[in-house]
């Protein structure tokens, strides 16, 4: 066993090599050279390169629109994260069957999921117009038609109401997959002893038995909705005015419109703090849960 | 919400007022004959599968090592992986860009490829299914002479087929899908990706968009993805199942 033991080192570093090689180039030199950048003037286009020392870190906090984007963002999570987690676990509970109809209907949910971001933003601005499905439906309520994607009021919720739309049913997939690994015996020794209504079945046994999906679900869910995007970009471009403006908007902007890649890189480890600083804060609130 | 998933398959034949199937082909046809669709096409299909085959390549013997393998720093290794997920994309998409640029490697096919091949949620998956598979047969391999690399090829990746499968799906899916990176790194229009390629749709035909060739666009970008999720659909789900019954 011992002589082996050099030979298993190697071959072990090799079978991890070209995925550290990709980690090493593409994740970690890159996070390392954003930081330098952060700290530099960088404008590609006219080869000015030069340090500023915390200039643009000062830049971004300062900037009123960087303000707007962080406040925007952190209001989407707060709506967007417990509204698809509640949701998707409800549909995890509903489908959770083996019936043929339950497949079929868990099939189709999960069709938005599946779709590209673009795709689903396209045919969303289509939905949200003035002659589009949305209006058709709330006319038979006798609610006005209007371009929602226009008004500086609504604009931001309609999208908030796409993303919960399309990544509820991810989220409710892994809920169903953690529901359908609790043994059915431990539901059967609780029905015995008493526990009948639905209700009480999710009180006492779901919920808890699921607590690790839940953290794992709004966790993820914190982290993705911070980092929104490409609905943004292509529905309203972070209008009507500033009413849609999210903190990547203010990056890709930075970096590709005005050709400001020190301030982009700056902002973007502004909002990689604040994104750590709410996911250790969960953990914090939710000591029980272990890592790995 | 169900109906409007259905709706939204249901649709491309039917903007506001019903319109006879012919019209509908023409549609697609139109959306075929556009720019240079096929050619978007052809360059979704080549970084999907491109990247996909190489991610979760990557990602198995990487699971493998880290479920099965002994070395030093193991652990802390592993705890690395898992901590790049943490960086959220911004931050690394920004210099990442400017790399590019540095390598010339902008507006190409291995600038959108490569650094998605990168995938700790891959080499996670994998790892957690390596560990499943009980280690009789590969210490009779073991003891019958096979060397690492041979049991990996011919035991251990063959028992895991279900985790390949899943691990595939989504890298298929995330890079189909994806609109970002693509977004910073092409910048011909003829390069494009589909999803790029349905956002600069949508702006080519002036203010009024005709929504009927729209969503036959859309459909088409979307059947690959159907096609994977309706045959897959078992893998998938059992794939997230690894994933979070962690805890």
């Amino acid at each position: 066993m011992n002589g082996k033991e050099g030979k298993s080192n190697t071959t072990g570093y090799l079978f991890i090599l070209p995925a550290f090689a990709l980690i090493i180039s593409f994740m970690l030199f890159p996070a390392a050279f954003s930081l330098l950048i952060s700290l530099m003037h960088y404008d590609l286009f006219f080869h000015e390169i030069y340090p500023v020392g915390l200039l643009n870190y000062a830049t971004v906090l300062s900037d009123p629109l960087f303000r707007i984007s962080l406040l925007h963002a952190l209001e989407y999570t707060a709506i967007v994260v417990p509204v698809q987690t509640l949701l998707a676990f409800a549909f995890a509970l509903i489908f959770n069957e083996e019936t043929k109809l339950a497949r079929i209907t868990r099939a189709t949910v999960f069709i938005p999921a599946v779709t590209s971001s673009a795709v689903m933003s396209v045919l969303f601005i289509y939905v949200f117009s003035s002659a589009g499905l949305l209006n058709a439906f709330l006319r038979l309520f006798g609610i006005h038609p209007q371009n929602w994607l226009l008004s500086t009021t609504w604009a931001f919720p309609a999208i908030m109401a796409l993303n919960i739309f399309s990544t509820t049913p991810y989220f409710m997939v892994m809920f169903l997959a953690s529901l359908q690994s609790i043994p059915s015996s431990i539901m059967d020794a609780a029905a015995i002893d008493g526990v009948r209504t639905a209700i009480q079945r999710a009180r006492f046994f779901y919920v808890p038995l699921l607590r690790f999906s839940f953290f794992f679900v709004a966790v993820l869910g914190i982290i993705g909705s911070m980092q929104l995007f490409d609905q943004v970009y292509i529905m309203t471009a972070g209008g009507p005015g500033t009413s849609t403006y999210v903190p990547l908007m203010y990056i890709y902007n930075e970096a590709f419109i005005y050709d400001n890649f020190g301030v982009a890189a700056a902002a973007s480890f502004v909002l990689f703090i604040i994104i750590m600083a709410l996911t250790i804060t969960q953990r914090k609130l939710i000591p029980e849960i272990r890592w790995a | 919400m169900i109906l409007k998933s259905f709706r939204e398959s249901i649709f491309p034949h039917f903007p506001p007022n019903l319109l006879p199937l012919v019209d509908t082909i023409s549609n697609y046809i139109y959306v075929w004959r556009f720019g240079a669709f096929p050619l978007w096409y052809l360059n979704s299909v080549i970084i999907a599968i491109t990247t996909t085959a190489g991610s979760v390549f990557i990602g198995a013997l990487a699971g493998y090592a880290f479920a099965r393998l002994e070395f030093k720093g193991r652990d802390v290794l592993f705890y690395i992986v898992l901590a790049t997920l943490m960086i959220p994309f911004p931050v690394i998409t920004v210099a990442e860009y400017i790399m590019m640029v540095d390598i010339h490697w902008v507006n190409t096919y291995q600038a959108v490829i490569i650094p998605s091949m990168v995938s700790a949620v891959n080499i996670f998956l994998m790892r957690q299914y390596f560990t499943t598979i009980p280690t009789e047969v590969e210490e009779a391999a073991r003891i019958d002479g096979l060397k690492t690399h041979q049991i990996f090829l011919r035991i251990a990746a063959p028992l895991a087929k279900p985790a390949f499968a899943a691990a595939a799906i989504y890298t298929f899916l995330s890079a189909w899908n994806s609109f970002l990176w693509p977004l910073f790194v092409l910048q011909t229009p003829n390069h494009f990706t589909l999803p790029l390629a349905i956002n600069f749709f949508k702006g080519a035909n002036g203010v009024q968009i005709y929504w009927n060739q729209m969503t036959a666009a859309e459909v088409l970008s979307l059947l690959p993805t159907l096609i994977i999720y309706i045959v897959f659909e078992r893998y998938f789900i059992r794939g997230i199942a690894i994933n979070v019954n962690k805890g």
